[in-house]
């Protein structure tokens, strides 16, 4: 099968790669996986607190060439968006940017899954 | 549970497979819904006689190829590559243990609603470690360390599959246990991680 010129570019140059520190009360920590293929994936975001925009986001996945890509991009879309608004970033849209063959949309489902528990685990710590 | 060997409707002998008589060497007219165990004459049960399964495989994939039916009528050859493909679907589903556990627990599940990704509790955790320190095992080339995780990751994949046999067991004598096709799910869900892992260590 051969991977869109934009899957291997993120695959080659994947943005944002690496972690940030877990337990600073301002970072939200995702972690999923893809028991279809056993993928997993880190996605953290770093939150100011004052305005809710999401002012850095790391990730590290073990998977895929689609896998790595949707996760770098979607930290790349994530980055300079409200918490509300990287809520609402659909799997449909890492599918199209990245033009994922149907076999690999589950990769794109693990980018919005790895988002969303990012945010919520980001919104659980806050009000602990 | 049971699976009926049936006679060759061409000469009466008993059939290993039913697709095929190797005594007079005739295709078989069969059922379409043979599942992939009826179509190896198997029991429908995880532990099979692997040995028997491959020899059984490469007879069949011999005896039917469809270039042995180019001059035989239309529909004899036809038949030769349709029960060529159900063949090779059945035998790629079931001569891994893994591969054997999905497709077994799918015919058990059918109309139950299992959680099909659910793990045990910090088990993600754990692979993402693992993944990880095998990152920075890899990079500095520390061949004992990778050793030593080689073995411990094989271990737990024995275990596993030790597991299925287990639980499959356990539902021979329950098989309408949600919880058994639970748990059974669980370790698929865990051996496509370990293995992840394994495939890196042993490209």
């Amino acid at each position: 099968m051969a991977y869109s010129e934009k899957v291997v570019d993120h695959y080659n140059d994947p943005r944002n790669v690496g972690s940030l520190d877990k337990n600073d009360k301002n970072t939200g920590t995702g972690l999923v996986g893809a028991p279809e293929c056993g993928d997993v994936m880190k996605l953290q975001i770093q939150v100011n607190p004052d305005t809710n925009e999401i002012v850095d986001a790391k990730f590290k996945t073990f998977g895929c060439g689609s896998a790595i890509a949707s996760s770098s991009l979607a930290t790349e879309w994530v980055k300079g968006k409200s918490i509300d608004e990287a809520m609402s970033i659909k799997n449909t849209e890492i599918v199209e940017e990245l033009s994922l063959p149907p076999v690999k949309i589950h990769c794109s489902v693990l980018a919005e899954d790895a988002i969303k528990a990012a945010i919520s685990d980001y919104r659980k710590r806050k009000e602990d | 549970m049971t699976y009926k060997h049936t006679s060759c409707q061409s000469c009466g002998d008993s059939l290993i497979s039913p697709l095929f008589c190797f005594s007079c060497n005739s295709l078989q007219n069969i059922s379409d819904d043979l599942n992939h165990f009826e179509v190896m004459g198997l029991y429908r049960c995880f532990e099979i006689d692997s040995g028997k399964l491959e020899s059984l495989y490469q007879r069949l994939t011999l005896e039917m190829h469809p270039d042995f039916f180019g001059a035989a009528p239309e529909e004899q050859k036809q038949l030769s590559e349709k029960y060529s493909v159900m063949l090779n679907a059945a035998y790629s589903a079931l001569s891994e243990p893994a591969s054997r556990a999905t497709y077994l627990l799918s015919l058990f599940a059918r109309g139950k609603n299992l959680q099909t990704e659910k793990l045990p509790e910090g088990f993600l955790q754990e692979m993402f470690f693992f993944q990880e320190s095998l990152d920075e095992i890899l990079e500095s080339d520390d061949q004992s360390a990778l050793r030593k995780m080689n073995e411990d990751l094989q271990k737990r994949y024995i275990f596993i599959e030790s597991n299925f046999a287990n639980l499959f067991k356990q539902l021979e004598t329950s098989p309408e246990s949600t919880e058994i096709l639970q748990q059974l799910q669980i370790q698929l869900n865990t051996e496509r991680y370990l293995r992840r892992l394994l495939n890196r260590i042993n490209p």
